[in-house]
């Protein structure tokens, strides 16, 4: 074939792909590479002059106490809510897919906070876990004549309360994702093991448990790269605060980027992030691929 | 396989519905609170509203200049999700239908940013969108959201592989270009799958809070969200006024979810499973 006609050929097949590759270049690829760049430079995002400083900012993310701290915060909560979720949203899923009459109605329920903005979700805990007297949990108290609790403001707190919100957000529409892996799953293997004389829970643990791995490695995977990455939540509830308890990676690097200038410096922390990122969901990814493969040999 | 209903079956019927009622009390709360006076907030947080009184509503609807929010909203996310859609399905018939060495690469590529978290790109992003002189525009946010058409590239390689060739073959036989026999062979049969891509993306793109806050901070375009974020400060003492702004700024896609749920309870489950 001649250059030409190969040419015409391919022609319209590369076109079908140049409009999202040129939205993923600007948005993606750019970005990307020039985080890498600016992050071994003293680069404070509008001057133009700006030097070569070497491994020096990735040297002082360790150093640099509240980025550590940030980084555990967002390992802490990216890691417990995918647990708890997944722990919860496995059985939620198999009493909503039982013959209950309401289960339409519950599904609906539990699904419910997956559609408000997450910083309209945070917003409302807010005025349900206020420390001040006006909070519901501490409006209850005083008619109870309790006294008032700190909530978000106590730094033992503010982190687990976070992370039941969060879990509280979630499990509805994770649930959903279970469900729809349970109706693949064909009522022959129950049968026969009921034949067989196995119990509930045994049945659970050799059937159930091992059939839902394909749903199973979406829901970890939504669940651990979108909760990592969490912002919007924990920023509407808490700020951060009290002091650093819940201060994510996600908002220091956005704080000493855009606010401090610090570009270099919030360039090697999020290069840093990505890594672990990577690394936690590749590893993650592989051992549930593995299970998967086991399921159909 | 319907078992039967039993007496254990009515408890955990019953214990679910507890648990539905309990799940659903902070924003039984929030619903109740628009309805109420400060002072009746603080006396009986959970009790019913003793009228239904728009006062609230109506501050919060002159504070807020609720329509012109709305309208930024619908335009960013409908024009967004139309070029997620358009370019996501595009791509992916590429990618699916002939594999070449760049079309390999292209999806490796698009496999490897969906791993790249937002905010580790965020400052560049925002020189590269400096420079595009597109900070503070609707075409700006217009760019940034399209970018989900990976997500779309993803959900439709997988929808398109078990749709036969036969037909686009014959289309093509017929004297179709691609253009042609993709938006009008392809594409239709690919309804169920853009419903799910739709849907899930207008949930993202109108709910979206990081993306608007860093590249879309004037006021007059500011959306639904934005707006509620950027009345923060000023509602602060006014709980009541503040619940009801919520209110008004979640209510389209409680709507949305109301009508398009069946939709979306099934959308989770095809793209989640199958794709």
């Amino acid at each position: 074939m001649s250059a030409k006609r190969y040419f015409k050929k391919e022609l319209p097949w590369v076109l079908f792909l140049v409009p999202a590759l040129l939205v993923y270049s600007i948005v993606v690829i750019i970005p990307t590479i020039s985080t890498l760049v600016y992050s071994f430079t003293d680069y404070n995002g509008f001057s133009s002059a700006f030097h070569l400083v070497g491994g020096k900012n990735y040297l002082q993310v360790f150093q640099n106490k509240d980025a550590v701290n940030s980084i555990t915060n967002s390992l802490i909560y990216g890691i417990t809510v995918p647990v708890l979720v997944t722990a919860l949203a496995i059985p939620l899923a198999l009493v909503l897919n039982s013959n209950l009459k309401t289960r339409n109605v519950l599904r609906a329920v539990f699904f419910f906070p997956s559609v408000i903005s997450t910083l309209f979700l945070g917003y409302i805990w807010k005025f349900i876990l206020s420390s001040s007297s006006t909070g519901l949990i501490n409006s209850l108290r005083i008619h109870a004549g309790k006294e008032i609790l700190l909530l978000l403001a106590d730094q033992k707190m503010a982190m687990p309360l976070l992370i039941l919100i969060t879990v509280w957000a979630s499990v509805g529409w994770h649930a959903c994702i279970y469900i729809a892996n349970l109706q693949t799953i064909s009522p022959d293997y129950y049968e026969a093991a009921t034949l067989d004389g196995a119990s509930k829970w045994q049945q659970f643990k050799s059937i159930t448990l091992p059939m839902l791995t394909p749903a199973m490695s979406s829901s970890i995977l939504l669940l651990l790269t979108g909760n990592l990455k969490a912002y919007d939540l924990p920023y509407a509830l808490t700020s951060g605060g009290p002091g650093t308890a819940t201060t994510m990676i996600t908002q220091t690097i956005i704080e000493e980027g855009v606010t401090s200038n610090r570009v270099g410096y919030a360039s090697a922390m999020s290069f840093l992030f990505l890594i672990v990122i990577a690394v936690l969901t590749i590893s993650v990814n592989t051992f549930i691929a593995r299970r998967e493969k086991k399921l159909y040999e | 396989m319907e078992k039967k209903y039993t007496k254990k079956t009515l408890l955990t019927e019953m214990i679910m519905i507890f648990i539905a009622v309990a799940f659903m009390i902070p924003l039984y709360y929030l619903v109740v609170s628009t309805f109420k006076d400060q002072q009746q907030i603080l006396e009986n947080p959970l009790a019913l509203p003793s009228s239904l009184s728009l006062t609230n509503y109506m501050k919060a609807l002159q504070t807020m200049d609720y329509w012109k929010n709305f309208g930024n909203s619908l335009l960013i996310t409908s024009v967004s999700v139309l070029i997620v859609v358009i370019f996501g399905s595009m791509a992916a018939y590429s990618f699916s239908r002939h594999k070449t060495k760049i079309s390999k690469f292209t999806g490796f590529l698009f496999l490897l940013g969906f791993m790249v978290p937002a905010q580790t790109t965020m400052l560049p992003l925002f020189t590269v969108m400096k420079g595009l002189h597109l900070i503070n525009t609707y075409m700006g946010m217009i760019l940034l959201h399209s970018n989900q058409c990976v997500f779309a590239f993803m959900l439709y390689r997988g929808f398109i592989r078990t749709i036969p060739l036969e037909l686009e073959e014959a289309a093509r036989i017929d004297g179709c270009n691609m253009w042609q026999s993709f938006w009008k062979v392809t594409f239709p049969l690919l309804q169920p799958i853009t419903i799910t891509i739709v849907v899930f993306n207008v949930m993202w793109i109108w709910n979206d809070f990081m993306l608007t806050y860093l590249f879309l901070n004037s006021s007059s375009k500011a959306t639904l969200i934005m707006q509620v974020f950027n009345g923060v400060g000023t509602f602060s003492n006014d709980w009541s006024m503040m619940m009801s702004a919520l209110v008004l700024a979640l209510l389209p896609m409680v709507i949305f979810y109301l009508v398009m749920q069946k939709q979306i309870v099934e959308g989770v489950a095809a793209g989640a499973v199958k794709g």
